[in-house]
């Protein structure tokens, strides 16, 4: 039993797997005593110990456990048997089906050789027949191939015999394809019978492609033809190994040699267009500038429109496919010359509409040009042209501009006669007023044109120009600045790296003109600039080509922080140079006289009249050109002179008289207890734009400087007397020019101080001395006004 | 008991009250002081008449300390020596010296601090002399001046007196209106004799100058309308500025060929002797003439101008070259320092003519107005700002 069971095992162990196989094994060896470990399971793992599971099971179970242990095992194993019989079963069915398989294979095998032996016999009888029948059609088939080659070769000689009359009549139909092609075709035979057979076959033949070649050439020539027709013409002929490429550098030279004369006559027009521009109106300019850029010559021989070389370069360019590099260059240098003529043309003064108008004339060329020629790159090409022409154009514009800027201002400088002075400056200013704000916008409106134009070629320059006009404005405006400084004689000062100095002097300068830009600077900064700033915001916003990080070009507020402070310092200039001119007098005036030894005072000195009249100049040009302030005092008429003096006689008697008493002793703690409130407040105020403002200005400057000339000096009693009394007289004709009676009176009073300062001996003239010495000069003055007035 | 109790009772009841209690002088001057900003210069009141003269007493390397001379036509003139206390908070008469006639021009020795020259008129006659301070042990109030030197070879007003500002040197310069004198002097001996001369002419009229402290050969001379150079080894012109008409001239202490003048038009203008064509700068200047100009000894760019506008102006001009601003562009160079007024000193109540730096605190200056009032003020405050 024990062999039996064992070598079912190892059957069922080959037959399943290994895993299975003790399993199985287990299974089926029920004598195996039971291990019992964890799970049930394990009594089919490989380790089965059937000891261990067997007393694992005694210990565990009681009796009536392990019966019913048992039952169970025993009706296990039962099914295993039954499961084993089964499978034998299977097994043995399945091979008894494989043995009858076998049997009936072999049976059918048996007749298959005899077939075979049959068919090879049958296919060696069907060659051999085949072979026969091979070798008794082989001559007739030689025969025919070697009839049908003859018969070929008598054609061809046919057909070269008949060529020459096959080409007349090719000629006659000018089917020139076709003659190429049949003397082509026929080529190789007379190269190689043409000596002998064919002779003159040949020569007539030759004779006339001769002519066929003659015919094309002259079809290529000619202009009327259709370009198909000249395109394939070149075809054939470069088919007939002419030498086509010396036909193109012909042709080309041809075309040159007519783009030549069309430049010449450019030129020749241009030139005289310029000269006719320095002659004629400016109004001409727009007729003139037809004539030059199109192509039509004013003399009409030519006749040629840009059309028509297009037309002529499009047939070149399918007639000799390989020639367009040159018709490139050469086309690109019509262009290049041009735009040239126009750039010449901008660098005088040309409307925007002048411009655009010859460059519109122009662009439609380009795009006629473009279409034949697309690789010329025209559009690119024009558009850098237009570039630079337009760039040009805005600055040249702003240069003329402050060209003429400076001209107003310095055409109408003061004349030497009186009359005209009185308008002059006014002249210069209204003039330069206009220009500056009428020729900003006048030069914004020539720009809006370029902006509004429709050209497309402009259009993508739309953000440049924008750029370029807040540009021009930002440059124009500090370069006015660099002119008004110029024609200051301050100039160095703005360009001190320039070796030479053409400024011009400051002496030189004429003080009217100062006053004039002072006012021009202010009338800039709070007119112009804000107006030219509306109209940029209007239309030439955007542009930002420069990129943003840059901001806009044009800065308003720049520009008027520029004019404000330049208005300032020119009224300031203005003012300095004239104090400058009264302290030269004043200088000569104190360094002149010895004044320990002056002689008693008879009479008021004349420097009184030079300074009078220095402030009288001073005047007429500021009425002219500021404005009066807005506080006015009451002006006295000339008619109310005689009385207006005998009244301040009056109240000057009364201050005499206190003075006489008091001032001596007094004088020196009054006046500086007055300079204490009053001085600073009093003299350096800021000017302002107004007429009384700078002139007071001015005076109050000059009695300072009168004040610290007197300082300089020692006098004598005589030399103070005569201080006093010029200084008494100054008091009524000085407050005529300034409303400010207090300061002209404290200033007057400071002079007198520092002269009794300056006095080895003060003792002041009488009153009635004072007044008689002064209603005599009054009286003088009158009289030589009236007789100069007379005369 | 260094003041003499004998003021004259005109301007001066107020000077004596500013002396003794300078917060007094803040009250009486309040209704100034409040319209014009608070003044933070140390005021000395101690002159009495009015004055045009101040120099540093360079020699003096213990204190800073200035002389000033004053100008009364008709009372006796005097000199004061000057102090600021050590912690600079006021101003000491350390010394005070009658002087016989009133003082045009007052130069402190650069090598001696006891010695000084003046330039004085009396009348019609004028005079130069160089004086030396007695010793200020003696119990004078006010001691007389050694006088050592008299610059008589003067045939016109003379001008002013020229040390050679760099240190010792035997020579001393004097201008008159038609000339200038080259003196060796002994001051030990009490000796002084012209080396040389030269006339400018009649036409031209020299009005004051300054002598090259790069060079003790090279002077400039203010003609009317142009600044005259000369070198004193030949007593020839060298070269000239034209279209100048300056008040004051001062050479830049630190870099050679460049001087600084003060215009009356012109405001202050920079100059390079080696391009005299045109100024290197323009400063504003003051509202009415300035009067004098000088450079700071120890940074050179700080440029002080006083005016008859009663004004003292502290400038920042950066010379040219000190940044190779000559290669930049002259317009809108924004690394370049801007030139510009650092601040007015407005505290003054008459025009200011005399004005010095301290050598010894270069941070320090002392202005004079014609009133007399010295005001002592720091400039420290910009100095470290650069």
């Amino acid at each position: 039993m024990d062999e039996k069971a064992k070598r079912t095992r190892e059957l069922l162990a080959s037959f399943y797997s290994t895993d299975h196989s003790a399993g199985g094994g287990a299974g089926v060896g029920s004598a195996a005593s039971p291990r019992k470990m964890a799970s049930p399971d394990s009594i089919n793992s490989p380790s089965f110990d059937p000891d261990v599971y067997m007393s694992l099971l005694v210990q565990k179970l009681n009796l009536e456990g392990l019966l019913q242990k048992h039952v169970e095992m025993a009706a296990e194993i039962k099914n295993l048997d039954t499961d084993l019989q089964m499978l034998v079963y299977e097994n043995y069915n399945k091979f008894i089906n494989a043995t009858d398989t076998i049997k009936r294979m072999k049976n059918n095998i048996v007749g298959m050789e005899a077939n075979m032996e049959q068919l090879l016999a049958k296919i060696t009888s069907v060659q051999s027949k085949s072979d026969l029948v091979n070798t008794s059609l082989f001559e007739k088939r030689e025969h025919i191939e070697k009839l049908h080659r003859t018969r070929n070769l008598l054609r061809k000689v046919q057909f070269i015999y008949d060529l020459p009359t096959r080409l007349a009549k090719c000629i006659k139909a000018e089917a020139y394809a076709d003659a190429v092609r049949f003397f082509i075709g026929s080529k190789p035979i007379f190269e190689a019978y043409g000596d002998s057979s064919f002779q003159d076959c040949k020569r007539a033949s030759e004779e006339a492609i001769d002519l066929v070649i003659k015919n094309l050439e002259a079809k290529i020539y000619s202009d009327s033809e259709p370009i198909e027709a000249r395109a394939e013409a070149v075809v054939l002929l470069k088919q007939l190994n002419f030498p086509v490429d010396s036909l193109k550098t012909k042709l080309l030279e041809k075309l040159e040699d007519y783009l030549m004369t069309l430049q010449d006559e450019h030129k020749e027009t241009g030139a005289s267009a310029l000269d006719t521009l320095e002659t004629s109106e400016p109004s001409d300019i727009g007729k003139l500038s037809d004539t030059i850029l199109s192509l039509k010559t004013p003399t009409g021989t030519h006749m040629v429109s840009v059309g028509e070389i297009s037309k002529i370069i499009r047939a070149y360019l399918i007639i000799f496919p390989d020639s367009e590099r040159r018709l490139i260059e050469l086309i690109q240098e019509l262009f290049t010359k041009r735009y040239g003529i126009i750039e010449r043309r901008v660098k005088e003064r040309m409307t925007s509409a002048d411009i655009l108008k010859m460059i519109r004339v122009i662009w439609e060329d380009v795009t006629l040009m473009d279409e034949v020629l697309a690789e010329a790159a025209l559009p690119a090409f024009s558009l850098e042209a237009a570039r630079s022409i337009i760039r040009q154009f805005i600055s040249t514009s702003f240069s003329h501009l402050l060209l003429e800027v400076s001209e107003a201002l310095t055409k109408s400088q003061p004349m030497p006669k009186k009359g005209s002075e009185e308008s002059s400056l006014q002249n210069a200013l209204e003039g330069s007023k206009k220009v500056v704000i009428q020729g900003s916008l006048d030069l914004l409106l020539e720009f809006r044109q370029l902006l509004d134009d429709n050209l497309e070629l402009l259009a993508k320059l739309r953000d440049l120009i924008v750029d370029w006009v807040q540009e021009g404005f930002q440059g124009f405006f500090q370069k006015l600045d660099e002119r008004f400084l110029a024609l200051c004689g301050k100039g160095y000062i703005a360009n001190p790296d320039s070796s030479v100095i053409d400024a011009i002097q400051v002496d030189k300068v004429q003080t009217g003109l100062v006053l004039v830009l002072a006012q021009l600077s202010v009338f800039i900064e709070q007119i112009a600039i804000p107006r030219i700033m509306e109209e940029i915001a209007a239309s030439f916003s955007g542009g930002g080509a420069r990129g943003y990080e840059h901001g806009p070009a044009f800065v308003p507020g720049e520009i008027c922080r520029i004019f404000r402070s330049a208005g300032e310092r020119f009224l300031l200039l203005y003012i300095n140079m004239k104090t400058q001119k009264i302290s030269i007098l004043l200088k000569k005036r104190f360094t002149t006289p010895n004044w320990i030894k002056h002689k008693e005072p008879r009479e008021v000195h004349m420097f009184v009249d030079l300074l009078l009249q220095e402030l009288e100049a001073v005047g007429i040009e500021v009425r002219q050109i500021l404005p009066q302030g807005l506080v006015r005092r009451h002006r006295h008429s000339d008619s109310t002179g005689s009385t207006n003096s005998s009244r301040s006689n009056a109240t000057r008697e009364d201050k005499l008289t206190r003075t006489n008493t008091q001032r001596v002793r007094s004088q020196f703690l009054e006046s500086h207890l007055a300079k204490l409130f009053e001085q600073k407040m009093e003299i350096f105020t800021k000017v302002q734009y107004t007429q009384e403002s700078v002139i007071s200005t001015i005076i109050k400057f000059c009695l300072k400087s009168l004040q610290e000339f007197v300082r300089l000096q020692t006098f004598n009693r005589s030399g103070f007397q005569q201080i006093q009394l010029d200084i008494e007289f100054l008091k009524n004709p000085l407050k005529e020019f300034v409303d400010d009676d207090a300061a002209i009176d404290f200033l007057l009073k400071e002079v007198i101080g520092a002269a009794h300062e300056r006095c080895l001996d003060p003792i002041p003239l009488e009153a009635p001395i004072l007044d008689k010495l002064i209603s005599t000069k009054i009286s003088k003055s009158r009289e030589e006004s009236q007789s100069s007035s007379l005369a | 008991g260094r003041i003499p109790s004998s003021f004259p009772l005109t301007q001066t009841v107020k000077r004596s009250v500013v002396l003794h209690n300078q917060r007094l002088t803040a009250v009486f001057l309040c209704r100034r002081v409040t319209m014009r900003g608070a003044s933070t210069g140390i005021v000395y009141g101690g002159l009495k008449y009015q004055a045009r003269s101040i120099a540093d007493v360079k020699a003096d390397t213990d204190h800073t300390s200035f002389l000033a001379g004053t100008l009364s036509l008709k009372e006796e003139n005097e000199v004061h020596l000057i102090r600021l206390s050590p912690p600079g908070s006021e101003l000491v008469c350390e010394g005070l010296f009658y002087h016989p006639n009133e003082i045009w021009d007052l130069k402190s020795c650069p090598f001696n601090p006891r010695i000084f020259s003046t330039v004085y008129t009396s009348g019609e006659t004028y005079g130069a002399s160089v004086w030396q301070i007695p010793e200020l042990n003696s119990q004078s109030n006010a001691p007389q001046l050694e006088h050592l030197i008299s610059l008589n070879e003067h045939s016109f007003k003379i001008k002013c007196v020229l040390w050679w500002p760099s240190g010792k040197h035997d020579k001393l310069i004097s201008i008159d209106e038609g000339n200038l004198f080259l003196w060796s002097i002994d001051t030990s001996n009490k000796m002084a004799k012209v080396i040389s001369q030269e006339s400018v002419g009649m036409l031209h009229n020299l009005s004051g100058g300054a002598w090259d402290p790069h060079d003790r050969n090279a002077v400039a001379g203010i003609c009317d309308s142009s600044l005259e150079f000369w070198d004193l080894r030949t007593m020839k012109k060298t070269s000239s500025i034209e279209q100048a008409h300056a008040r004051d001239v001062d050479y830049n202490p630190k870099k050679q060929h460049l001087l600084v003048t003060a215009e009356d038009v012109s405001g202050i203008r920079l100059w390079d002797l080696r391009r005299p064509k045109c100024p290197v700068k323009e400063l504003p200047g003051h509202a009415h003439w300035t009067w004098a100009v000088r450079h700071n000894p120890e940074y050179d760019e700080l440029i002080l101008s006083a005016g008859t506008d009663s004004t003292v102006n502290l400038w920042l001009a950066h010379p040219p070259g000190a940044n190779d601003s000559m290669s930049e562009s002259p317009v809108d160079s924004p690394k370049r320092p801007k030139d510009s007024l650092l601040n007015s000193y407005t505290d003054y109540e008459d025009s200011v003519y005399g004005l010095a730096w301290s050598t010894r605190e270069p941070s320090v200056f002392a202005s004079l107005s014609y009133d007399g009032r010295v005001v002592v003020e720091s400039v420290k405050s910009y100095i470290r700002r650069k």
